[in-house]
This record gives structure tokens, sequence and C-alpha cells, in this order.
């Protein structure tokens, strides 16, 4: 399975990459929306999206939102990684479209349950 | 609950205390830095050289979560958030990227513990803003290996003038 890791931190992209791979997960990379939206346009057909909530040029709403209004997108997991915690911000994230949201700080054992509830882990990973 | 005076704005330490902005640190530094990394709350003196990342929160309380502490440090805590994919010379950016996601990540959380709805800024890195009301500041001391780091939780507006009565109660003037 494939994933594309989005987040303007190259710290954090390195931990939720780190997380996904070792899941089975194969993982590309991207800085902001804009950049992850290239990499889509480019051909780069992952499973999963991790996305982070703030960041520069396009951010993680935004990419979101453009994601979920292409067809050909459409079976694209989406989940938001972000420290945005508020429950209202939450409720904005899903109705945009992702499909869960892990709040940051988490662990990689946090995100393999979420990924668990989506059916998204990759076969042979223990829960 | 504590207003800034002459305004209807609280101050943060009626909105957060030390405790949670405690637990929130805590929570980051094992979730980011390592599993058996953990701060300690004491106070320490910060070194001459240092360095600070800090995130803007806007809404009914505006302000911004700042960390601060020493360029070594910093260095260090990059090192350990990065593990074995730190580059053996890191250079400024990597300790920028590093420190901004941590404050960044306690921001965050930080934002969610106030009244909202709220804005949260990208991460800056540089000298810290200055405090600009000393009654608007939540502060928590803490030690990483014996190392000393700050956050301040500190409002960016100055505070509102005192209302004070006219010199000249009849309203006369010069």
């Amino acid at each position: 399975m494939r994933a594309l890791v989005i987040d303007d931190s190259r710290a954090m992209r390195r931990i939720v990459s780190t997380a996904l791979e070792g899941f089975g997960y194969e993982t590309r990379q991207a800085g902001h929306g804009q950049g992850a939206l290239d990499v889509l346009q480019e051909g780069y057909a992952p499973d999963l999206c991790t996305i982070d909530w703030n960041m520069p040029v396009m951010d993680g709403l935004q990419f979101v939102s453009v994601v979920r209004a292409n067809p050909a997108w459409r079976a694209l997991t989406l989940v938001m990684v972000t420290s945005e915690s508020e429950q209202g911000q939450i409720v904005r994230a899903l109705a945009a479209g992702a499909h869960e949201y892990v709040i940051k700080p988490f662990t990689p054992d946090a995100l393999r349950d979420k990924l668990a509830l989506l059916g998204m882990l990759p076969q042979g990973v223990a829960l | 609950m504590t207003l800034v005076p002459g305004s209807t704005r609280p101050v943060i330490t009626a909105l957060i205390d030390p405790a949670t902005v405690e637990a929130i640190a805590g929570e980051t530094w094992i979730a980011l830095v390592g599993d058996d990394e953990v701060i300690v709350p004491a106070p320490g003196d910060l070194p001459a050289d240092t360095l600070s990342a800090w995130v803007d929160i806007t809404g009914p309380w505006t302000g911004s979560v700042v960390l601060t502490t020493g360029r070594q440090t910093a260095a260090d805590l990059t090192r350990a958030l990065l593990g074995e994919a730190a580059p053996e010379l890191l250079d400024h950016e990597d300790v920028a990227d590093a420190i901004g996601e941590i404050a960044n990540v306690v921001g965050g959380n930080v934002k969610a513990a106030l009244p909202g709805p709220s804005t949260l800024g990208l991460p800056e890195v540089g000298q810290a803003p200055a405090v600009r009301d000393p009654d608007d500041v939540c502060r928590l001391d803490v030690l990483w290996r014996g190392r000393p780091l700050v956050v301040s939780i500190q409002g960016t507006l100055p505070p509102l003038p005192t209302p004070h009565e006219h010199p000249y109660p009849n309203g006369a003037s010069l």
C-alpha cells in the first residue's frame, strides 16, 4: 500500500513516514497541499494521505476539499494528522471529507489503531 | 475571572494553568522526542545564547505560545526528534523545523484548551517576541536532560489603558 504524507515540517513528515513504513506502507512526502496535488496529478496513486492542517501555500482543509471535488480521487483515504484539536475543527475536517482525525502528539500505536478502524492496515500488521 | 485591567479580555492565567501546560508539554515530549524523554518542572537558568520557536493564537485570547531554550539544547532536541534520520551536521533549517514543530504541537493543544474559536498561526523561529503585558503570561520552566527550557504563553496585545478619572471632573479643560 502507498501513502502520501503531507506536512510542512520535515521532522513530522519523517515521524509519520517512519510509522507508516513500519506498518508496511511505501511513502512519499509533500510539504503542503499544493505540493501534494502536484504529486497526485503526476500520477502517483496512494491509498492513503495523511494531512497536516496548518501549512503554507495550501492548507490541509483546502487540500481535502479539492481532492473530494475530483471523482478521480474518490477512493483515496484521507486522514488528518494535526495539532488542531478543537472539536469544531475536527467536525469541519470530517464534513469536508476527511475519513479520520489524529491529533498531534500521537504515538505510532494510535495511528495504527485509526488505520485499523478504516481497514487501511496492510495485511500482516499486528493489532 | 481575571480580566486585563479596563477591558473584558481575560488574561491567560484565568484560562489555563501551568499544570495543564505541563501535561501538554509532557505528552508532546514523549510522542515527538522519545518514549523515554521526560521533562521535569523545575526552574533553570537559560544560557545567554537562546533560540525560540512560537506559534500565534488569535481568538478570544490572542497571544503566542513560545518555546525557548539554549541553541545547543535545541540542536540536541532536533537530533532526538529526527533519530536515525538526523544528518551528521545539522543546519539551522533542521533545528528551526524541529523546534518549530514542537512549538506547533504544544500551541495547538494549548489553543484547544482555550475558549474558541481561535486560529493557529504557522511556527516562527528566532528571538522570542517581547512580553507585552506581564499579567498576561503563563510560564512553565522545565528541565530536559537537566537543561532548561521555558514554555511561555503570553498575550501579544498590550494592556489596555486603565480608566482614570478625568483631571477636571466638571469637564473643564485647559
